[in-house]
């Protein structure tokens, strides 16, 4: 998926001159805590920074990192972060999801060529994961271990195969030098009586646990897609 | 004066198998639990109401004609386009001869029920073969042809004019039954079930709370593994009766698949017969409270077919027509339908042995279902109120 899919499209962006005190206003009448920052004409407008509603507050605070000489009264400009961390429409949206965490910002313009054309926050980012992790039909998770080597996951999907199931979901939990786990869904209520007859194949089963091991909760479902 | 009685719903057809002899769901489940009760004495004829048909409109307001039309081809042995779209012919819902017709009466089975309380001929109906919560409107799921909840509920409400609480216990999310009044107000849908993380049909989040006018009436409450009496009952408690209470529905109809026990081959939760026979017990209770104690129960899932499920169901009929049962089980009902089965029948009401689970496993998962609980009832609560 990429971040054209899931960015918010309908960006509200301000003018570097904007008085602090107006931004602070803006910020609470549309319940906004990112606002981008475009200097020039309408059609020619590019990023020139951002103001989070942390930036704001910090105006006029005590705390040690405040501006003691910026007043509300001043123009957005002197408090603004820039150069601004961005992504683009066709960014995947791992990519998007990592630069959020090493950069430690809150959102994401997105930005083609110069033009801003949408915004993206951890909340769209992680919704889209959720819903490549999550089930879209009726189904039931089986976690299984293949090992790690050309067509043992397509071997396992053909035995799911010819016993006439239908996979509605593949992903992986982990993935290490010898062994895959791979969560997978099926249409089926019987799990373990699938999960059984993997076992009998020759097949590592994790979940449903019905090898008679001690009670062990999947992790499944809850990583990045394959 | 109001009406006490308490009626079992059951219809020859019912003995039979939509799937064969093979498939692991089993309707000689409810011919089991009936004959058990009988020889317990616990069940007279007179307690026992036969089924009504219902018409094609009903039918149609629950399920797409093109599904009808297709179920009743497959049924017959004629060929049907797209039997996969339509969830049939699948390793849940393989065709079967004639599977239409038992699908079809366990529909009219439950419908009887619900209009046996509408009418005032009962106060509670108990059809132990119904509760087939997994049919979607065009589609066979996880065992389910017919939607047989979804018409009662259609016929209590449209019909007659009754708001409908509809509380399912069993250990799979009722997705068909929240999915057909996902947008109703008249509808209150509660789902107490293992989480569809880890579970079949891998819905019923606590997230999922109806839309439109329905916004608030579908309430779910998702367990983790290994949830055992004490957490399940605790986080029951905590969103349940509040729920139903302040919809205050006209009657209550209970799924009450018995597949949440820790015996159970299908899933993983952790109930004991004790904790199944409490939670039923609760729900009539949130009957007498809210609706004049009006409510209709049906069976549902439960795959440890001869040891679990008829305990459980007979412990249910006991609470819903308020008869005490003999803890040592009829050797009469143990040697009849142990020979026809094929198995070893239990031999006592109570159950010898108790869940073996680790504690900090079932710790965490009460801890866990309580805080859910907790989430859906602060969530939920002002959607409630707002429809005063």
């Amino acid at each position: 998926m990429l971040v054209r899919d899931v960015m918010i499209r309908n960006v509200v962006a301000i003018d570097p001159e904007m008085p602090i005190k107006d931004v602070t206003a803006l910020m609470e009448l549309r319940d906004i805590r990112h606002f981008p920052i475009l200097e020039g004409d309408q059609d020619a407008a590019s990023l020139v920074g951002i103001v989070s509603d942390r930036d704001l507050r910090a105006v006029g605070s005590p705390h040690p990192s405040a501006r003691p000489d910026v007043t509300i009264h001043d123009a957005v400009r002197s408090i603004m972060v820039a150069p601004v961390t961005t992504a683009h429409p066709e960014d995947a949206i791992e990519d998007a999801a990592h630069r959020l965490r090493e950069r430690r910002v809150g959102v994401l313009p997105v930005v083609d060529g110069d033009r801003l054309v949408g915004i993206v926050s951890a909340r769209e980012l992680l919704h889209a994961l959720t819903a490549v992790t999550g089930p879209s039909e009726p189904s039931t998770l089986l976690e299984v271990e293949v090992s790690n080597r050309p067509g043992s996951l397509a071997e396992l999907l053909h035995y799911l195969a010819g016993r006439r199931l239908n996979v509605s979901s593949v992903t992986t939990v982990r993935s290490e030098a010898e062994a895959v786990c791979v969560a997978i869904r099926v249409d089926s209520i019987d799990g373990p009586g699938v999960a059984r007859d993997l076992l009998r194949a020759g097949w590592t089963v994790l979940w449903p646990d019905v090898a008679g091991g001690p009670a062990a909760t999947p992790a499944g479902g809850s990583s990045t897609a394959t | 004066m109001t009406q006490t009685r308490t009626l079992l719903v059951d219809d020859p057809i019912l003995a039979r198998s939509p799937f064969g002899p093979s498939h692991p769901f089993r309707a000689e489940r409810g011919a089991l639990t009936r004959a058990l009760l009988e020889d317990c004495g616990a069940l007279r004829d007179d307690d026992v109401a036969g089924v009504d048909e219902i018409d094609e409109r009903l039918l149609t307001a629950v399920h797409d004609p093109a599904y009808l039309d297709a179920l009743v081809r497959a049924g017959r042995g004629k060929p049907v386009d797209d039997a996969r779209y339509y969830g049939l012919g699948t390793g849940d819902c393989p065709i079967v001869p004639g599977m239409h017709e038992v699908a079809l009466r366990v529909g009219e089975a439950t419908v009887s029920a619900a209009e046996l309380v509408a009418n005032g001929s009962a106060r509670r109906v108990l059809h132990l073969t119904g509760g087939l919560h997994h049919a979607h409107r065009s589609r066979a799921s996880g065992f389910c042809l017919i939607n047989d909840l979804a018409l009662a509920i259609e016929h209590l409400t449209r019909r007659r004019g009754l708001r409908v609480a509809y509380v399912d216990v069993d250990a799979h999310h009722g997705d068909g039954v929240q999915a057909a009044f996902w947008e109703r107000e008249d509808v209150l849908t509660v789902s107490v079930h293992q989480s569809g993380r880890t579970l079949f049909p891998g819905s019923g989040f606590e997230d999922e709370i109806g839309e439109g006018a329905g916004r608030g009436y579908c309430v779910n409450l998702p367990l983790d593994p290994f949830t055992d009496d004490a957490g399940y009952l605790a986080a029951f408690d905590a969103l349940v009766p509040a729920a139903v209470a302040s919809f205050r529905p006209d009657v209550l109809v209970l799924q009450a698949g018995a597949d949440a026990h820790w015996r159970d081959p299908l899933t993983q939760l952790g109930l004991s017969g004790d904790g199944l026979e409490a939670v039923f017990a609760r729900v009539i209770a949130i009957a007498e409270r809210c609706c004049d104690g009006r409510m209709i129960a049906t069976g549902g899932g439960g795959y440890d077919a001869w040891r679990t499920v008829p305990r459980a169901w007979a412990r249910l009929w006991g609470r819903l027509a308020e008869r005490e049962l003999p803890d040592v089980l009829p050797e009469s009902w143990r040697r009849t339908w142990g020979e026809r089965l094929g198995v070893r029948l239990p031999t006592h009401l109570s159950e010898a042995t108790l869940p073996d689970l680790d504690s900090l496993t079932t710790e965490r998962a009460a801890s866990h279902a309580l805080a859910i609980a907790r989430r859906v009832a602060t969530r939920a609560s002002p959607l409630w109120r707002a429809s005063d």
